[in-house]
């Protein structure tokens, strides 16, 4: 390898095109700066490639597939046993979504003046940069630097993936045929999302998790729900249930597991899901070079405007400490580029919204009734039922509830979480809410329009009150659920 | 929370070394207790604390050199300002690692505020966590922002530059800003509102056109640019003699021979030996430019104030040839016909005030050239040669020069070149190309 002697000259380089790499790449080019957009697979990143968007394509296949199940009570008659599902169909019509995708954040880079390279990015020191372009090798020389490299499975040595048996969840999704047996080790948001679409592909489904529940994102409650979904599409959720050993033997992986409640057991299944956290991609990127610190585990920690110990590289997304999520790592961007570009910008709000689209779906912003309280606030929290709401049962959907969590003093929101159909789209108005610092009463007073879901919201914050319309209010002032 | 940035505190600097950082993480400090030392071209400067706290995070090492703007540390100025804001209840201790991205779902306890308040509140360099909200369940709205800025302002006189007024976000120069950031910038252009009836009559002429161009021009020169001049004198006789000699044959051609030929030839030829002051400096990427041209600037005045045409390539002329230039240029600077054409691209400038009279001054640089010469009158002196008072004809000469990239003894060598170039005009001759 030869180091070229020649450095381009940039503004700013950006390393990794995923959702924050490259929403700051486009922010910094209409903001006037020079950019460089280094990304060494294709952009998009994990979310667009092989994390939000396919997995998001292949829970809405599946749950039309299933739907197909329940349509005849609503007096649509198919022959259900004609219905199949053609894997290898699916993938070409999410591999055309993901490049339609794909050929958009291209065509928006150029358009904002964004230079985009193909490479694996390393420092060479803290205004240089190297990229390996297959055979090549470029040198950069930048005045700041955000780093968005992103993160990748945590898969430890005794569960090692050979992408045949033992899969991650990039290998998951692009699979060309429904498993029959699936294991799944993990019960978090990934692996229930997934573990459920391919419950209602057909799939025999085991979920295998250390805690003692699934989905510790979220609140028990709400993820009891899920629970009460996944057992009546059949499947098995082993939980304070560890793995401690895997064998292939005859096209099956093995798998010895040890519980307090059932000791030892052998789950056997075709394929194996590994999905049990994700790592930085912060070892091969040369940080020590540019003198950029990270923490034990490999983050790199940051200010609220994005810069790590080296005042001018800044890092964003899946590599900074906190939840892992598209959302969060697009809003770090953005904040990235507007402070490189002089805007008095900052990530400042706890308001971090999150999304699990299994069956129900969950989602919420702010704390939940634990977190409050444990903070020391005295809480009203009321919950409103699906199966109160007309929209709801008109659709078919009346499993789920949404919840809100309010402060008794002053009535301010502290939480806003709801479990139900089209959770991910009903959470837009609790982010809304607690960003403008609303008080129940805000909602409760807002017309919200008939008949939709929204009403769960409006009933929820009326039930706060005391007054919801379309429940028996359990009494008059704090009412809990 | 709150971000102490590096303040330019020296008028338009672009950065600083940090040569000491006086506090640690999780030190408490006080309002105005001193940070850091930072050194700039010139100046050592103490920064200190813009407001009571603790300092949760340090950025920056000695010896660093960062750009105005970095942020050099983080201040926990919550704690105290916080009690009295809102009612914590006894138990809650907020585990707040500062400043983290994203904090994941903690810290709900901030003060109550839309994200567009929040926004403006930035912009404004106030800590939206100090201020008591009005708004409805103590939101802090636009107005309190307001009120806010007017009551520190007002706390703060001290530190507010007249040039602020009319400062649509009159907190700059707050105490919870970065104090030192308020540098006075001046504004030409600006007139100040001053009463001044009280005083006499005052007549206010409208700062425009090229007076005000060049106003801008010498602001950005000596803001940019340490100054420093030296001063010399130089013997003339025997280029009079010289001058006297060759003027019939000017005469004859309807050339006006004056002396400033002559002198851009003696520049030229001493330009080539000292090459650093027919150089600028880029300050986007911190290169020296050294110019293997010559293009003289002839500083001439017009009635509506000094222009500078340029003598091109003056390196590759005759001295009747410069002469006639140097008329020609003078009669289009008079007659207000130049072009950008005829005024760009110097590489260093001659102002000749000599014809009207002064001992010495000290002209400013044509930004972004490094060094300027001014001519002053020549005239019949007492001087000593061999021991023995004699009169001869004298002439001095000023010369500002760009500290950043020359020194003193380059200056004075260069003059000296000058002044051997001139004072036996016969060395003109043996050098010329
Ligand atoms: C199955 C799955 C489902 C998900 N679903 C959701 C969801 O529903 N909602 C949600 O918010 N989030 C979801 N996520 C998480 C989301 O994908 C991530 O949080 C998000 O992609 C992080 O964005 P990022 O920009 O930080 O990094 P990434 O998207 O990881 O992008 C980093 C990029 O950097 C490139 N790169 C790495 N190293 C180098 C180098 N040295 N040189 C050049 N390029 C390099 C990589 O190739 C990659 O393209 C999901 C993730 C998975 C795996």
């Amino acid at each position: 390898m030869v180091v070229g002697e020649v450095a381009v000259e940039t503004d700013v380089v950006v390393i990794g095109g995923g959702p924050g790499g490259y929403a700051a790449a486009i922010r910094l080019g209409q903001l006037g700066k020079s950019v460089v957009l280094i990304e060494k697979e294709v952009l998009g990143g994990v979310c667009l490639n092989r994390g939000c968007i396919p997995s998001k394509a292949l829970i809405h296949t599946a749950g039309e597939y299933h739907k197909l199940r329940s349509l005849n009570k609503l007096g649509i008659q198919l022959p259900i046993e004609k219905a199949t599902f053609h894997m290898p169909s699916w993938q070409t019509w999410k591999s055309s979504v993901v490049a339609q995708l794909n050929k958009g954040v291209d065509y928006l880079c150029q358009a904002n003046g964004v230079t985009v390279v193909k490479g694996t990015a390393t420092f060479l020191s803290s205004d240089r940069i190297g990229v390996e372009t297959g055979g090549d090798f470029e040198t950069y020389k930048f005045k700041q630097a955000i780093i968005a490299t992103g993160s990748r499975p945590f898969i430890p040595s005794f569960l090692k993936t050979d992408g045949e048996y033992m899969l991650d969840s990039t290998d998951m999704l692009a699979l060309d045929q429904v498993p029959e047996t699936l294991a799944i080790i993990g019960g978090g948001y990934i692996g229930m999302e997934l573990g459920m679409a391919f419950a209602k592909l057909g799939s025999q489904v085991t979920v295998i998790e250390a805690a003692e529940r699934i989905l510790l994102q979220t609140a028990a409650h709400l993820s009891q729900e899920v629970l009460k979904q996944a057992k009546q599409l059949g499947m098995t959720v082993k939980v304070a249930t560890k793995v401690e050993k895997t064998e292939l033997a005859d096209g099956r992986v093995s798998l010895a597991c040890t519980s307090e409640k059932n000791g030892s057991e052998i789950i056997t299944a075709h394929k194996t899901l590994v999905t049990i956290g994700r790592v930085p991609n912060t070892g091969e990127l040369g940080l020590a070079q540019a003198g950029v610190e990270m923490d034990e585990r490999g983050y790199i920690p940051v200010t609220s405007t994005g810069r790590t110990n080296k005042a001018h590289i800044y890092a964003i997304g899946d590599v900074t400490p906190g939840p892992a999520l598209a959302h969060r790592a697009t809003k770090q961007g953005i904040v990235a580029a507007e402070v490189i570009a002089g805007l008095p910008s900052s990530v400042d709000s706890p308001f971090v919204p999150y999304v699990i689209f299994t069956e129900p779906q969950i989602a919420g912003v702010g704390m939940t009734r634990e977190e409050a309280e444990l903070q020391g606030y005295k809480v009203k929290v009321a919950a409103f039922p699906y199966r109160a709401n007309g929209r709801a049962l008109a659709i078919d959907e009346g499993e789920g509830f949404a919840e809100v969590i309010v402060d008794q003093e002053s009535h301010l929101l502290l939480g806003m979480h709801v479990v139900g159909a089209d959770a991910s789209n009903l959470i837009g108005e609790g982010v809304l809410a607690l960003e403008l610092a609303a008080r129940v009463e805000d909602v409760a007073l807002t017309m919200h329009p008939h008949p939709t879901l929204s009403e769960v919201w409006l009933e929820a914050a009326e039930a706060v009150l005391g007054h919801a319309i379309h429940i028996v209010n359990q009494s008059k002032g704090a009412v809990s659920k | 929370m709150v971000e102490f940035k590096l303040p330019d505190v020296g008028e338009g600097m672009h950065e600083g070394e940090i040569v000491k950082v006086l506090v640690h993480t999780g030190e408490s400090v006080q309002q105005d207790q001193p940070l850091l030392e930072v050194q700039t071209d010139k100046v050592n400067a103490e920064l200190s604390a813009p407001v009571t706290g603790i300092i949760r995070e340090i950025f920056i090492a000695e010896g660093e050199t960062v750009e105005v703007g970095t942020t050099l540390l983080v201040i926990d100025a919550g704690t105290e300002a916080k009690k009295e804001e809102t009612k914590l209840p006894e138990k809650v201790v907020s585990p707040d690692k500062t400043v983290h991205f994203a904090p994941a779902r903690a810290d709900h306890r901030r003060s109550l505020a839309t994200p567009y308040v929040r926004q403006l509140a930035r912009e404004m360099k106030l800590d939206i966590e100090l201020i008591t909200g009005t708004g409805a369940a103590g939101r802090v709205t636009e107005e309190d922002l307001r009120q806010f800025a007017n009551r520190l302002q007002k706390s703060a006189p001290a530190k507010f530059p007249t040039s602020a007024i009319g400062n649509e976000h009159p907190l700059e120069a707050s105490a919870v800003a970065v104090e030192t950031e308020a540098v006075v910038q001046p504004k030409t252009g600006i007139a100040p509102r001053v009463a001044t009836s009280s005083q006499g009559e005052i007549e206010r002429l409208p700062l425009k056109g090229i007076r005000k161009k060049i106003a801008e021009h010498m602001v950005k020169s000596v803001t940019i640019i340490p100054h420093v001049t030296s001063v010399d004198e130089l013997e003339m006789d025997q280029l009079r003699a010289l001058r006297e000699k060759v003027k019939p044959h000017a005469d004859k051609r309807n050339i006006k021979l004056t002396f400033l030929p002559f002198f851009i030839k003696a520049l030229v030829i001493a330009l080539k030996e000292f090459p650093m002051l027919n150089a600028s400096i880029d300050d986007s990427t911190n290169e020296i430019l050294l110019k293997r041209f010559y293009h003289i600037g002839i500083a001439t005045d017009t009635s509506e104030g000094l222009i500078v045409p340029v003598i091109k390539d003056a390196d590759h002329k005759s001295i009747f040839q410069l002469a006639e230039e140097i008329e020609q240029l003078a009669r289009l600077a008079r007659e207000g016909k130049l072009t950008m054409e005829h005024i760009t691209g110097g590489t260093f400038t001659i102002s000749n005030v000599g014809p009207i009279g002064g001992l010495q001054a000290t002209p400013i640089i044509n930004h972004p050239e490094v060094a300027i010469i001014s001519l002053h009158k020549m005239e019949k002196r007492w001087v000593v040669r061999e021991d023995e008072g004699v009169i001869r004809w004298m002439m001095n000469l000023s010369l500002s020069f760009d500290h950043r990239l020359i020194d003193g003894v380059t200056a004075v060598r260069f003059t000296n070149r000058i002044k051997e170039l001139l004072e036996d005009p016969n060395l003109l001759f043996a050098e010329m190309v």
